[in-house]
């Protein structure tokens, strides 16, 4: 199925277009228009309504009020498979590939018609032929889990283009790439669009990619529009007005401590090797030392095995080898071992790695402390209402948003469930706190004080690993950095000598796609 | 019997082997179908139910039709009934595929001996065996290699849905069902009538199963017709890693197994029988230990599938 | 919650030092709330929609479903007789529901309460024929005791295998069922069989002193009251203990678990052995108190009807005594039903079957019955 023609890309409109979940007005009257041939951006925080726009084109939602119209004709799309008819397509964040399958096996799953019986060798040449037409070229007998993150996210791109879409949507493709791969893949993008090929739709937060590739720009803010005007309009700062308002938090520099490089360190980890979730190594042997009044942060694009670094420090994933000491002592994260070194870890997707849904907000926050007083009387038994004293303390201090301290722990919404997760955390004199991707998900004034938080446990003497894949909070706040690439550490250097081109490349690393 | 005991100790492997293939097939079966339904991502626990349901329904409509091919039907029939239920209860949100399993073997268990009462007694039409030991003069040889029409028809399913698991269109969806219904949901496709299909199918190919225990053999009705065989090839479906081929070798293992008792009294030894009956279901725990790893998900598990999470 | 309801506490606090503010101590003394009357709500209706699909099912067959209802009833909670039996009934089914309960908590389905009844009677004729001279009393309580711990050590077992090699523990509690009774039936029918026995293959009796007798004026042993004790005893263990936290935390989410630093493993398997230890206390009772030996009667299906059980009681101690009373009902007036409507003893099977399927599909409902209460 040949995927590029002679006709032009459609231009895609919105008139007017609401959608409400519950109490949520998630999109108020938008109005945008998306240029046929050209990449346009739609940027937006968390929550501003950019997914729901475009899910309603997708035909996944239905709008409650207003049109879509493409090429000036309006139309009713009520199911993806419209959509797709009309050329319509999207490329999402997380990966829809099959990992077990083939890249021929999936490419078929997304034909409208499938033959009864299939003849591989007939489809493999053909898959083969269309592929040397396209910008990416992969294999298609392989299987999809030996590949890598950015062939992945190729292999997503071309699947729409051989489904014989104009108009795609790109959901923050770039999340799980280098920059170079991310390059790459947008710079091919524009090559299409210039090309009369596609009409693209970028949904990012990164200026750097508005910057650079698009031609026009949409800012969504609460499910309104914000604005809408073309790139050469569109400076950072204007930008950043329409996505947060007129009060634009500056990113606040926090002061460098000096670095004390002579104390010895409070955590130290050792050749550390471990396998990933298949069984593949993910930890190569890293060595990482952090000390006491220092932030060490790693930087590093995702699936690096950062992810595993913080299962290992976790206890959630054994090592093979290697070794882990914390205060000088081996580390095995055994409850004892946890709290006689003051150990706090704070792991991305709490609802996942560090809470319990099941259970209240305040009996999460007892998570730490319900085995010794004032939650316990005597060494057995609880005390639990000394956990609604502790858990009315915390709600109010952490400014977390819950009916009770009795709700269950999933009525609270992604952002106060972080929040309940970092209470339980900071609360406790902390000597060594561990810190993965604290302000995803986050508004930019939670975030600013999440920084603000771990700065201040380091002022007060602790020592804080912090792993983010935000180079941007790494440079703000990290005394020193490190480069986490191919489950090693790369590069090093203190954040006075550090220069984002290096460290850019470092992160880059075996992932030279 | 004592045509058996002629042939001395090679009688006794004669019998395994030839007890390998007649006690094999309700496994072959079953765990032949339960492979299709985990491979589109659900587990049906109930097929124990399932087989006892379906041995009755056979042998009740065979006796009293005088029609062994439509009871064949009836027990399908019953089987599809009962994974029909599964699959309906399970679309729900939020319900365990697991407890519904448990729930629908008490179920099927439960109608059938509700249902049997009457046909313990009789006997009715038998399942015409496809000979095998024509060559042969000696009697128990013959009859030893009587095989069961339903192993012929669960070796070609075996081999017939290996393929198209990966050449047809279906094989190809009900794996991607299996796999992520993530990507089943963007290719417009619904993973709950996949699944429903799938588990429909499962069913009836245990139903069939059941069949060939009550209208080949044992080739009667009675409450004790089956003891846990339904769950033996489910843990089977593990051991062969969801590749119905495997499921087919392992099913003669078991077979084999579980006729090394019968086999051993046939030339008069009767020591420990209740012990060798306990054999196929230890052997099942040893493999299901040596196929089971707590840190990874075993290869080739689909991946929605939640036993293997 | 607001300060206007302070003065309308009714639990004293210390003047001189008011720790804790009075409205936390009336918020727990205040009635169930919404969210606690659920779960039993959903099982309720779920046991309605299940006796109104068998009155179907026997209507169908000719039978009037009033009828039914009416002989459900009196077979079950209508006479003297027929209260005694459901209690005698409910005694084995409510330990057995711990077996599936317990282990719940931590996150895994057991099934294996069949199995672990079975060992339970063995544990307890073994214990009871080494100790023959022993003290009544002292002679009981090892009996039940060695039941308790050969029933818990073997679902434990199972546990065991689940941390260790990642074993799914359905199906390997449901493999141990199977092979319990055949270690049942190997023992009966020769190294412990009891010959002068000649109705039917029993293994050697426990000396008479050891019977557990019944509670004075009453037909029923004291196996039910045994039962009652130790549920309530196992919702103060799991709701006020630091371990029964732990479990909590085990069960709601390993990860968050092992980020805790709890050890894992033995909470599990210790949960394991707790709720085997629950059904082999059952088999031991049936043999301490009811049969006196092992035999096959040891095999009945409590096990499985234990497991219905800790459905409809959604996985709380408190709430197994009133279930269990009612699935004992229900097996004590399967025997009327034989007799009144010539059907088989297997249409309570096909009730419970039914029951259970009710009791699972409603948990779709969870949480809807509740109003909208996603915070900001």
């Amino acid at each position: 199925m040949m995927a590029m023609s002679v006709n032009t890309p459609p231009t895609v409109e919105v008139r007017n277009l609401s959608k409400r979940f519950g109490s949520l007005q998630a999109l108020d009257s938008v109005s945008t228009r998306f240029a046929s041939s050209r990449l346009h951006a739609l940027l937006g925080e968390n929550g501003a309504g950019k997914s729901t726009l475009v899910k309603c084109l997708l035909g996944y939602y239905q709008a409650d009020a207003g049109e879509v119209a493409i090429d000036g004709t309006a139309v009713r799309i009520s199911h993806p498979g419209q959509a797709h008819a009309l050329g319509l397509g999207m490329v999402y964040q997380h990966f829809t590939v099959v990992p077990e399958m083939t890249v021929a096996e999936n490419f078929i799953l997304g034909k409208e018609k499938l033959p009864a019986r299939i003849r591989w060798s007939d489809e493999n040449d053909m898959l083969r032929a269309f592929m040397a037409t396209m910008p990416f070229q992969l294999d298609p007998e392989r299987k999809v889990s030996t590949l890598a993150a950015g062939e992945k996210q190729k292999l997503e791109i071309i699947k729409q283009l051989y489904l014989g879409r104009r108009f795609l949507v790109l959901d923050e493709p770039t999340s799980v790439l280098t920059p170079a791969e991310a390059d790459e893949v947008l710079g091919e993008m524009r090559r299409l669009a210039n090309a009369n090929e596609l009409t693209v739709v970028l949904i990012t937060h990164k200026f750097r990619e508005v910057e650079k590739f698009a031609q026009d720009v949409t800012v969504l803010r609460g499910g309104r529009l914000a604005g809408s005007l073309s790139q050469k309009e569109a400076s950072k700062n204007a930008l950043a007005g329409m996505m947060f308002g007129s009060n634009v938090p500056d990113r606040p520099r926090f002061s460098a401590t000096a670095a004390a490089n002579e104390t010895a360190p409070y955590l130290r980890i050792a050749d550390l090797h471990a396998d990933g979730e298949r069984g593949t190594p993910a930890l190569n042997g890293v060595d990482i030392v952090v000390r006491p009044g220092q932030i060490v942060g790693l930087a590093g694009v995702s699936g690096n095995g950062q992810k595993e670094l913080v299962e290992v420090l976790a206890g959630q994933r054994a090592a093979k080898s290697g070794a882990v000491y914390v205060d000088g002592k081996a580390y095995s994260g055994t409850r004892r071992e946890i709290k006689r070194a003051g150990v706090s870890l704070i792991a991305e997707e709490p609802l996942t790695n560090s809470a319990v849904r099941s259970l209240s907000v305040m009996e999460n926050l007892a998570l730490r402390q319900f085995d010794e007083p004032p939650l316990t009387f005597g060494r057995y038994f609880l005390n639990r209402m000394q956990f609604l004293v502790l858990a009315r303390n915390l709600i109010a201090r952490y400014r977390i948003h819950a009916s009770s301290p009795f709700a269950r722990l999933d009525t609270l919404s992604g952002g106060n469930v972080q929040r309940v997760v970092l209470a339980r955390e900071l609360s406790r004199d902390v000597n060594l706190l561990i810190i993965q991707n604290p302000c995803f998900g986050l508004d930019e004034a939670a975030a600013t004080e999440i920084r603000k938080q771990i700065v201040q446990a380091r002022d007060r003497g602790a020592a804080v690993l912090l792993v983010s894949e935000d180079l941007d909070e790494i440079m703000e706040i990290a005394d020193r950095i490190l480069v986490f690439s191919g489950g090693v550490v790369t590069y090093e250097t203190d954040r006075d000598k550090a220069e984002v081109y290096e460290i850019g490349r470092h992160m880059a690393g075996a992932h030279a796609a | 019997m004592t045509a058996a005991s002629e042939l001395g100790w090679w009688g006794v492997l004669f019998a395994i082997f030839a007890g390998a293939i007649r006690i094999s097939t309700p496994y072959l079966l079953v765990s032949v179908g339960e492979t299709i339904t985990e491979k589109s991502g659900r587990t049906n626990l109930g097929l124990e139910g399932t087989l006892v349901l379906g041995a009755m329904c056979a042998f009740a409509t065979s006796y009293l039709t005088g029609s062994p091919w439509l009871g064949v039907v009836a027990a399908g029939v019953a089987g599809a009934s009962l994974g029909l239920v599964h699959a309906l209860i399970c679309n729900l949100p939020r319900v365990n595929d697991i407890a519904v399993g448990i729930a629908l073997f008490l179920l099927g268990v439960g109608l059938a001996f509700y249902f049997g009462k009457p046909f313990i007694e009789p006997r009715g039409t038998m399942l015409p065996g496809i000979g095998f030991g024509f060559w042969s003069s000696n009697p128990a040889i013959r009859s030893g290699l009587e095989v069961n029409p339903l192993f012929i028809l669960g070796l070609f399913l075996a081999v017939f849905l290996q393929w198209a698991l990966v050449h047809t269109r279906w094989g190809l969806l009900l794996r991607m069902a299996g796999e992520s219904e993530d990507a089943a949901r963007a290719v417009g496709r619904s993973v709950q009538s996949i699944r429903t299909y799938a588990t429909v199918f499962g069913g009836f190919i245990s139903g069939l199963g059941g069949a060939s225990l009550s209208l080949f053999y044992p080739g009667n009705w009675n409450e004790g017709l089956s003891s846990g065989q339904g769950l033996m090839a489910i843990a089977l479906v593990i051991f062969a890693r969801w590749n119905p081929i495997r499921c087919f070798y392992a099913s003669l293992l078991f077979g084999g197994a579980s006729a090394i008792g019968p086999a051993l009294q046939s030339v008069g030894i009767n020591q420990g029988y209740y012990l060798f009956n306990a054999a196929p279901y230890v052997l099942t725990l040893l493999l299901l230990i040596y196929s089971s790893s707590a840190s990874y998900r075993l290869a080739g598990a689909p991946s929605e599938l939640s036993l293997s999470r | 919650m607001s300060a206007s309801q302070e003065s309308r506490s009714p639990v004293r606090i210390p003047e001189s030092e008011p720790r804790i503010p009075p409205d936390i101590a009336r918020r727990f003394l205040t009635l169930p709330s919404r969210e606690r009357l659920e779960p039993f709500i959903l099982s309720l209706g779920a046991l309605i929609v299940a006796m109104l699909l068998f009155g179907a099912f026997m209507a169908l067959q000719g039978i009037h479903p009033l009828d039914l209802y009416r002989a459900l009833y009196v077979g079950s909670f209508g006479t003297r007789i027929s209260i005694e039996n459901s209690l005698t009934f409910a005694a084995p089914i409510l330990l057995a529901a711990l077996c599936t309960l317990i282990p719940a908590r931590v996150g895994l389905l057991v099934i294996g309460g069949e199995g672990a009844i079975v060992l339970g009677g063995l544990g307890a004729v073994l214990a009871g024929t080494a100790a023959s001279g022993a003290p009544a009393l002292l002679g009981t309580t090892l009996c039940l005791t060695a039941g308790a711990i050969c029933g818990g050590a073997w679902i434990a077992f199972a546990g065991a295998l689940k941390r260790g090699r990642g074993v799914n523990e359905t199906i390997s509690t449901l493999l141990l069922n199977y092979i319990a009774i055949a270690i049942l039936n190997h023992l009966i029918s020769g190294p412990i069989r009891d010959f002068s026995q000649t109705l039917k293959a029993q293994s050697w009796s426990i000396p008479s002193q050891f019977m557990l007798g019944n509670i004075p004026g009453w037909s029923v042993h004291w196996g039910i009251v045994i039962g009652v004790i130790v549920c309530v005893g196992l919702h103060i263990f799991l709701r006020y203990t630091t371990f029964g936290f732990s479990m909590d935390i085990v069960g709601g989410n390993n990860r968050a678990a092992q980020m805790s630093g709890l050890p894992i493993t033995a909470i599990v398997v210790v949960s394991c052995f707790l709720g085997g230890a629950a059904a082999g206390l059952a088999g031991a009772i049936e043999v301490v108190a009811v049969h006196g030996a092992a035999s096959e009667s040891l095999v009945v299906g409590f096990g499985y009807t234990g497991i219905l059980v800790a459905f409809l009681s959604r996985q709380k101690p408190l709430a197994v005594i009133l279930f269990a009373l009612l699935m004992g009902g229900i097996a004590a007036s399967g025997g009327l039903l034989q007799r009144r409507f010539d059907v088989p003893y297997a249409a309570t099977a096909v009730l419970q079957g039914i029951i259970f399927l009710c009791v699972l599909a409603s948990n779709a409902l969870n949480g809807r019955l509740l109003p909208e209460r996603k915070s900001p």
